[in-house]
């Protein structure tokens, strides 16, 4: 049976402005996949490497893990056809975070083999974190923690969707009937002051909020997933909400192309004026919500080509401390 | 407190606020924010309500009487609670000045700071001002065994090592850098470089 609903993807991640001041590089990464005719299996995959002085490969940290994410969960929902609704629920939840977190270990593992910590790296180590960190990094199991990130991921298919998450970021929803943006996922109250859960932990698979949801009614209109540098540019979580309506409303009105091309302006704009951080958005959007001539594969007729480029999202404010 | 050392401790703190706004300036991405806490015969807010640190202006302190320091640290874990702190927000900084020993419930107060979650996660530093100073409570407070207290034995001493204390432990929390929650190094989350050396006095006056 051919699936009723067709989706798109689009992303982007930027360097952070303050990483552009210090010299450090966009440790954030960003991959999703779709086939070209928008049907599902649709995956966005989202990962923030943290950064600090002990995580200095983060960078590659995060990067390894939306490839493991994405192909892992491949995989995993290409393995799941025709199985009962529960049955997908109960192994997603059960499995998948621990066959996650497991093929990142080996990865990263497999990078640092090939890549020896340099003398450069460790002394850097040592002289910014102090001793204690340097033999950490160097002593067996404790090593993952210089790749440390975190993780976001959406997976939508023809009857169902499910959420994952370890660490911060943001995974949203935005419903087009009634207008609605909420959060699927349950709030990790423990996640303040930039410190973060990451698959570099001991059970890091035990940390993953989870969220499953058949396709009853009509399925979100968009799905977002984003990176804290972009929910830590705006004053109040009312203002970052909000940018999902805004979003949903310019999709609706100039199409999805026309957002894909303004976002990585959006996102520097949020970094400079806001968090500073590395930004990274991914949007799901389901198709058919724009206006005719603006949905992927419509023949717009001349007149209605035009964009009206004045559309902006909410403009942030600084982090306060 | 009381002569020469709360003269000197006005002194070092308006002395500090330039430089906590150039470091500010050089991050524009974080929003400094102040509150201050005096204790003396109790404790009580001298700044109560967050200031951002470019129109922030200094009254001198007057702090005559014991040293209730467990009142005063009660009265940081109310503010540190979470609905009374910002959803989003980089790590506190909190610095703690003294010149003698507490004479109240310095632990229980402690215990207090501690059992709120930005009070285990801000960055938290000690200043002793003379001899008298109870390095010990100040090394409690600080939670890391990697971290000194600061001391000052004079004049010049104090003002370096308060402008050290107000302004590179806020560069250093001020990186929207995040941290994993169980990296080892005794749940510090913020590095901090090292302190500077002592000043020496300028004449035998300064010396406390």
């Amino acid at each position: 049976m051919k699936p009723e609903y067709k989706w798109s993807v689009i992303g982007q991640s930027v360097r952070g402005a303050s990483h552009l001041r210090s010299g450090l590089p966009n440790q954030d990464a960003i991959k999703f996949h779709a086939d070209t005719d928008g049907e599902p299996p649709v995956l966005l995959a989202i990962s923030d490497g943290h950064g600090s002085p002990k995580s200095f490969r983060s960078a590659v940290g995060a990067q390894r893990a939306v490839e493991v994410a994405v192909r892992v969960t491949k995989t995993f929902l290409d393995g799941m056809k025709d199985l009962p609704l529960s049955a997908i629920k109960n192994a997603a939840e059960r499995f998948l975070p621990a066959d996650i977190v497991k093929t990142w270990m080996q990865e990263v593992d497999e990078h640092l083999r090939c890549n020896p910590f340099s003398a450069e790296e460790l002394d850097r180590l040592e002289r910014e974190a102090g001793v204690a960190a340097k033999q950490a990094a160097i002593a067996n199991e404790r090593h993952r923690i210089a790749y440390g990130a975190t993780l976001l991921l959406a997976a939508v298919s023809d009857s169902y969707l499910f959420y994952l998450q370890l660490g911060d970021g943001d995974i949203l929803t935005v419903s087009d009937t009634p207008q609605q943006v909420e959060s699927p996922l349950p709030q990790d109250a423990s996640l303040i002051a930039n410190e973060t859960t990451s698959l570099c932990m001991d059970r890091a698979q035990k940390l993953f909020r989870f969220r499953f949801q058949s396709m009853q009614g009509i399925p979100p209109a968009l799905i977002l997933a984003s990176t804290d540098g972009y929910s830590n540019s705006f004053s109040t979580p009312g203002d970052f909400y909000k940018v999902g309506t805004d979003l949903l409303g310019m999709i609706q009105k100039n199409g999805l192309d026309y957002v894909e091309k303004s976002l990585a302006a959006w996102l520097d704009d949020a970094s400079r004026s806001g968090s500073g951080d590395d930004v990274s958005l991914g949007i799901i959007c389901r198709c058919g919500i724009a206006q005719p001539g603006h949905n992927p594969g419509d023949v717009a007729p001349e007149e209605s080509r035009a964009v009206q480029a004045t559309d902006q999202p909410p403009q942030p404010a600084p982090h306060p401390e | 407190m009381q002569g020469k050392k709360i003269e000197s401790l006005n002194l070092a703190i308006k002395e500090s606020i330039k430089p906590m706004q150039d470091v500010a300036d050089e991050n524009p991405n974080a929003e400094v924010l102040v509150r201050v806490i005096k204790f003396s015969d109790g404790a009580q807010w001298h700044v109560s309500q967050p200031t951002e640190i470019h129109n922030f202006k200094w009254t001198d302190l007057d702090a005559d009487g014991v040293t209730d320091m467990g009142k005063a640290l009660t009265l940081l874990a109310d503010a540190l609670k979470l609905e009374n702190m910002p959803q989003r927000g980089l790590p506190p900084v909190l610095v703690l000045v003294s010149d003698g020993q507490p004479t109240d419930d310095f632990n229980g107060g402690l215990k207090a700071v501690m059992e709120q979650p930005w009070g285990t996660k801000a960055v938290r530093i000690g200043v002793a001002i003379g001899e008298d100073a109870d390095l010990g409570v100040l090394q409690k407070f600080i939670g890391n065994a990697e971290v000194k207290p600061l001391v000052a034995s004079n004049v010049q001493d104090l003002v370096k090592k308060i402008k050290w204390a107000s302004t590179v432990p806020l560069k250093a929390a001020s990186n929207p850098a995040s941290r994993s929650k169980d990296t080892p190094g005794g749940g510090v989350n913020v590095q901090i470089p090292a302190p500077p050396a002592d000043a020496a006095p300028v004449s035998a006056a300064d010396v406390f």
